[in-house]
């Protein structure tokens, strides 16, 4: 915080208010209530004071002054609940705004950006950043209500005394020079904290999820021996944390005293001398008493702001990202389905691509060309590594080529919207991502609000339905992180109902099959025979059994395509790809 | 006290209703905790002596503002004035060097018995059998370690003092009114009673909103896991209008949330701010007419007026305390149900050594995995003779990874018997076990550190020269210093940065350390890239040379070369013999090797 350049600093207070721009006017709103309250509050200690001079020493009427300082307490016990629900109502707006756009931003950040951004950090950017910032914005009604209080007080206490004011609030500043100080240097502490009971969380984890190596090794003692480190670890800095709280807080705990010490002392003298009343010493006292709570906010709630200020750049350098991959100005249409002219024509020309990985030169694809007519089936068979699915992640334009174009049905990729793209092109991940949601959602993820019919009909072809029969409800079963878990053979056939669910002119299955049962696969296979009759379809396996599907296979290597034929033909006169298969359903070893 | 947080009192500690403990639990978890607490006991009592102290600073205040009014000005006595300041300024000293010394002392009273909380559920969780990580998920286990120590934290950290202090300030201010004056006391308590009510129902209603947010939090938080990892498979459907369609949704339910939580509590707020004004209004009302009539002094007034506004925070404070407290309660409870619990698996007090070698002889046992209505194994016998190989096949759920499992004690059969070299495995001492008898789970699993660390786990002392021979005999020294740092690199993050096939590799390494007598292998499913693939098959040949081996196979060609094959199905062992012998009985086994055959051209 304090250790960021002032530029830097100046800029999150910059994004910080125009991101309050938009709630101007209940912020105002919050501030006048504040007002409101401020007046009411501040009215309580005169009114005592009148109460004590003109109603207790000098037998005025009581019951008049009570009924003000009752009707003073309304007012502050009315406004101060208001201005406590506009600070929160507002405060949990500008959050919940602030998330939705990082939402959105991620979501149409191309894949190449999510290549390299964690998870966590993009995590914690739209929860912890995000509190932040409502941990200051909820303090802003508080704080302006708060420097008015303080400014109405001062004034009405150097009108009353002025060699008393001076002296009874001389300790007052030091409160807010405390509490700003203490924030500044708790901050940090906590965070040291957190950090120790993060790595104690991940000893524990770790020691949970690989407990098979543990018991296998008898290694309790050595996991023990690491979580004790980090259990002195947490005690250490919390108690660091602990002496720079005793350091602080008693101290502005304590410093108001010595104003209400002065008050008692010079004050008494003043009213002994008769320079002023008991009730004015009283006020006095009240009014300083006033004053020690917004001390210590004002002071910590600029150590909020810069807290929020920070969050929000840190937010800022999402939001800012232009998206590399992005709709075409003027998009072209595909020739639409289902006239005379059979679509689904995938054609790469020339392509070359490498990811940006800093200074590696990575190049995958070396100038490859690759023409697959409409309807039909090509496998794509290499190594690991020389780029089978770099093919499907360009097909979907997660990356654009660096040389070279890709065509379908003859309009270039980046000619297209990547709406218009990406419901003509199906694919099947190796890894399947489930949505926590029902099973029909899963699988009608593609056209949300199909029939159900569909639904189940695309899921028989796939083979899942029998096994979704058996789940507790059925299609109704919730699925993913926060359901019901399913094998990865199980998901991936859920994975294959939504790819026959989105009906898309070109179909990819990028190793679609690899974790189901060896034993099922012939399931699946007349299932993906079915889907693929009449569709363009691209195969990514390892399988041969797989592979025999597709009309073609190609053999990719180095980056080009080295072979073409039909998996017999190239199994009879190429070395290669023999090679390559035969490493692939090498025996696997155990372990 | 000030919390030094965002506010008063702290943050919030919510408590489900379900999981609030009756009276006499909460009072046995307490007793508990105190006794557990022995050796920080001393310090605990030295702050309760500290936290007395301050307490009695903060009433002296008002006090000593009365005394110095009705002595002091009224009486136009300046001297009596001024001793009354400097007692203050006393008190004030006081109060600030036993406000440090409390922290302290509190703080490391709590930080002490968390650290052996921690110490302690740790040990005893890593003494559990895997019977008990199988019936406990992993997050709550996680949970227990962390999240449920972590409630308690707050209350170490400033909640204990608080409630304790809240609690004292009360009691001794209720003597101290009473003294000054029963009838100013009475009008003070007037109040009391109404505030007490709106406390306790503002608990009860905020600690239910704060329990809705909480869902809502987290609801809200695996939809936005799931928008960032999910993030291809979305773009690649063309999902992302309907994805943040629906995150919206759960985003505005979150916020309703918050917002009715808001509503349910900010009428306490009010109140809270409109009874401490009017309880002083009374107070000066009544106390003046009470003035008037000579009953008390006005230095009474003005110190009740005082000692008022300092009653209304530890009033709040305490119904706030109560809940965080109720939810510590709750965390022990659950802490104490880990401490308590009596590992299945136990060790012998009197353990036979085992001998260096000898068969594996699995002896008509039956077992079960708790909860499950079928056994896993129903009255299996098998041997395995030493330096032989045995492979375990059948359908999936069949028993044969349960099978491996009990060769190698990380469960006990209910009836029945395993032994190594004619010792039953119950007698062992589970040292010498793990050193005879090493599983290889499927996934190589490993831990944060560094590479050596990794291997180091199966043999912590072992020397640097011993850890390389090992590595030598595997063949796999050189591919472990090609790493970045040879054996120095850090996998970081699960072993990100080493691929499945090195972590395989750690795997072995791991075994070939420990050289132990028979290997219990189950085989991995997924794909390897083939260049590591082979070196992993070469290095596995070389483990294997003169053990007995156990292995859970999935594949033809592993099966082929083992000297014994037991096909598993039902519970059951229902064939066994060489590959050619169950070839010729034309049952299970060879229905599985035709399927084999098809699937996988060699």
């Amino acid at each position: 915080m304090s250790k960021e350049p002032k530029g830097v600093t100046r800029e999150g207070w910059r994004l910080l208010f125009a991101t309050l721009k938009l709630q101007r006017r209940a912020l105002i709103m919050g501030a006048c209530v504040g007002l409101a309250w401020t007046l009411g509050k501040v009215a309580v200690p005169q009114l005592t004071k009148l109460a004590i001079d003109r109603g207790i020493e000098k037998n005025g009427s009581l019951l008049l002054w009570t009924m003000l300082i009752l009707a003073a307490a309304t007012i502050a016990g009315f406004f101060a609940g208001w201005r406590r629900y506009i600070a929160f109502r507002e405060s949990r707006l500008t959050e919940t705004m602030l998330r939705e756009r990082i939402f959105a931003q991620i979501q149409g950040l191309h894949v190449g950006y999510h290549d390299k951004a964690q998870t966590g950090q993009l995590m914690s950017r739209s929860s912890s950043d995000l509190q932040q910032v409502q941990g200051f914005v909820v303090n802003i009604p508080i704080f302006v209500s708060q420097i008015t209080m303080v400014i109405g007080v001062v004034v009405i206490l150097f009108f009353s005394d002025p060699i008393l004011a001076a002296v009874s609030l001389f300790p007052l500043p030091f409160i807010n020079i405390s509490a700003r100080s203490f924030s500044h240097k708790i901050h940090p502490a906590v965070m040291a904290v957190q950090q120790e009971q993060a790595q104690l969380a991940n000893i524990v984890e770790e020691s949970v999820s690989g407990i098979r190596v543990i018991k296998g090794f008898g290694a309790e003692a050595v996991q023990q021996g690491k979580l004790n480190i980090e259990a002195d670890d947490i005690r250490r800095e919390s108690m660091r944390a602990a002496r720079i709280r005793s350091r602080f807080l008693p101290a502005i705990d304590l410093l108001p005293s010595l104003g209400l010490v002065a008050v008692l002392g010079l004050g008494g003298h003043r009213v002994i001398d008769g320079h002023m009343t008991l009730g004015g010493l009283v006020a006095f006292n009240t009014y300083l008493t006033m004053l020690i709570w917004p001390m210590r906010n004002i002071g910590m709630t600029v150590a909020f702001g810069q807290r929020a200020a920070s969050a929000l750049l840190r937010v800022n350098e999402i939001l800012s990202v232009v998206p590399a991959i992005a709709d075409a100005v003027e998009p072209k249409k595909l020739p639409e389905t289902g006239l005379a002219q059979p679509v689904g024509a995938v054609n790469f020309n020339n392509v070359s691509f490498g990811y940006d990985v800093g200074h590696l030169d990575l190049t995958v694809l070396n100038g490859l060309s690759l023409a697959i007519q409409p309807g039909e089936s090509v496998a794509i068979v290499g190594a690991t590594g020389s780029g089978k699915s770099t093919i499907t992640r360009l097909l979907l334009r997660f990356y654009d080529p660096q040389s070279g174009n890709i065509t379908l049905d003859g309009v270039d990729l980046r000619d297209l919207t990547l709406s218009d793209l990406r419901r003509a092109v199906g694919v099947v991940f190796e890894d399947t991502l489930l949505f926590n949601d029902t099973v029909s959602a899963n699988v009608a993820f593609a056209k949300p609000g199909i029939e159900q019919e569909v639904i189940v009909r695309a899921a028989k072809l796939a083979g899942a339905h029998d096994f979704i029969m058996q789940l507790p409800q059925q299609y109704d079963t919730v699925l993913g992180e926060r359901g019901f878990s399913l094998s990865g053979g199980q998901r991936q056939r859920i994975a294959i109902a939504r790819a026959i669910v989105a009906d898309s002119r070109v179909l990819v299955l990028d190793d679609a099959t690899s974790a189901v049962d060896p034993t099922k696969e012939h399931e699946i296979r007349d299932a993906l025979a079915t889907v693929m009759r009449g569709r363009t379809t691209l195969v990514i396996a390892h399988r041969p059994a797989t592979i025999e599907l597709a009309d073609r296979a190609v053999l990719l290597d180095n980056g080009v395509i080295a072979a073409v034929g039909t998996h017999q033909e190239l199994l009879a006169t190429n070395e290669k790809y023999r090679e390559v298969l035969a490493a692939w359903s090498s025996p696997q070893v155990v372990e | 006290m000030w919390s030094g947080g965002g506010g008063r009192g702290g943050g919030r500690s919510g408590i489900d209703e379900d999981q609030k403990l009756d009276r006499s639990q909460t009072r046995v978890v307490l007793i508990r905790s105190i006794k557990m607490a022995g050796e920080f006991r001393r310090t605990a009592a030295l702050a309760m002596v500290y936290v007395i102290i301050t307490v009695l600073c903060t009433l002296a205040g008002p006090v000593l503002v009365r005394h110095g009014i009705d002595a002091g000005i009224k009486g136009k006595d300046a001297r009596a004035l001024d001793v009354t300041v400097i007692a203050y300024l006393v008190v004030v000293a006081i109060a600030y060097v036993i406000g440090r010394l409390q922290y302290v002392a509190l703080n490391s009273a709590g930080e002490g018995f968390l650290r052996m909380l921690r110490m302690r559920v740790f040990g005893q969780m890593q003494r559990q059998s895997m019977a008990f990580f199988d019936r406990e998920k992993a997050g709550v286990l996680v949970a227990r370690m962390t999240a449920d120590v972590e409630s308690m934290s707050e209350l170490v950290q400033y909640g204990l003092m608080q409630f304790l202090s809240s609690f004292l300030l009360l009691f001794f201010a209720f003597f101290l009114l009473m003294s000054m004056s029963w009838q100013l006391t009475l009008i003070s308590l007037i109040v009391f009673p109404f505030l007490i009510a709106a406390s306790v129902k503002f608990q009860r209603d905020s600690n239910r909103a704060y329990l809705e947010v909480r869902e809502k939090v987290g609801a809200n938080l695996s939809a936005l896991q799931e928008g960032i990892t999910g993030v291809r498979v979305i773009q690649a459907y063309a999902r992302e209008d309907e994805q943040i369609r629906r995150f919206k949704e759960s985003n505005r339910e979150l916020f309703r949330s918050h917002l009715y939580s808001v509503k349910v509590s900010t009428w306490y707020f009010g109140l809270i701010e409109f009874a401490g004004i009017a309880s002083s209004a009374l107070i000066v009302g009544l106390g003046g007419y009470l003035v008037h009539r000579g009953t008390v002094s006005l230095g009474t007034v003005v110190a009740f007026v005082l000692l008022l506004a300092s009653l209304f925070d530890p009033v709040q404070q305490l119904s706030q305390l109560y809940n965080t407290l109720q939810s510590a309660a709750a965390a022990l409870h659950k802490l104490f149900g880990i401490i308590d619990a009596q590992p299945d698996v136990a060790e012998s007090t009197s353990p036979t050594p085992l001998p260096d070698a000898g068969d594996v002889v699995v002896d008509n046992i039956t077992f079960a995995y708790a909860g499950a209505t079928k056994p896993a194994l129903d009255n299996v016998s098998v041997k395995l003779s030493a330096g032989t190989r045995l492979a375990l096949v059948g359908p999936t759920g069949a028993g044969k990874s349960t099978l491996a499992k009990l060769m190698a004690r990380l469960y006990d059969p209910q009836t029945g018997s395993v032994s190594f070299g004619g010792v039953n495995l119950r007698d062992a001492s589970m040292d010498d076990l793990r050193r005879r008898i090493v599983v290889i789970p499927q996934e190589g699993f490993l831990f944060d550190g560094t590479v050596r660390d990794n291997l180091l786990i199966a043999k912590p002392d072992a020397t640097e020269a011993e850890l390389l021979a090992a590595l030598d005999r595997l063949g796999l020294r050189e591919r472990f210093e090609a790493l970045p740092e040879g054996l120095s690199t850090e996998v970081r993050e699960r072993g990100s940065r080493l691929s499945a096939g090195e972590r395989q590799l750690v795997a072995l390494s791991r075994a070939a350390l420990v050289d132990p007598a028979v290997l219990v292998l189950d085989e991995a499913t997924s794909n390897l890239d083939p260049g590591t693939e082979m070196l992993i098959e070469a290095a596995l040949e070389r483990l294997m040379v003169g053990r007995s081996v156990i292995v859970v196979a999935h594949r033809l060609s592993t099966v082929q070369r083992a000297d014994k094959i037991a096909v598993v199905a039902d519970a059951r062992i229902s064939e066994i013999g060489t590959h050619d012998e169950l070839i010729a009985l034309n049952g299970h086994y060879a229905l599985l090797a035709a399927t084999w055959n098809k699937t996988q051209p060699h």
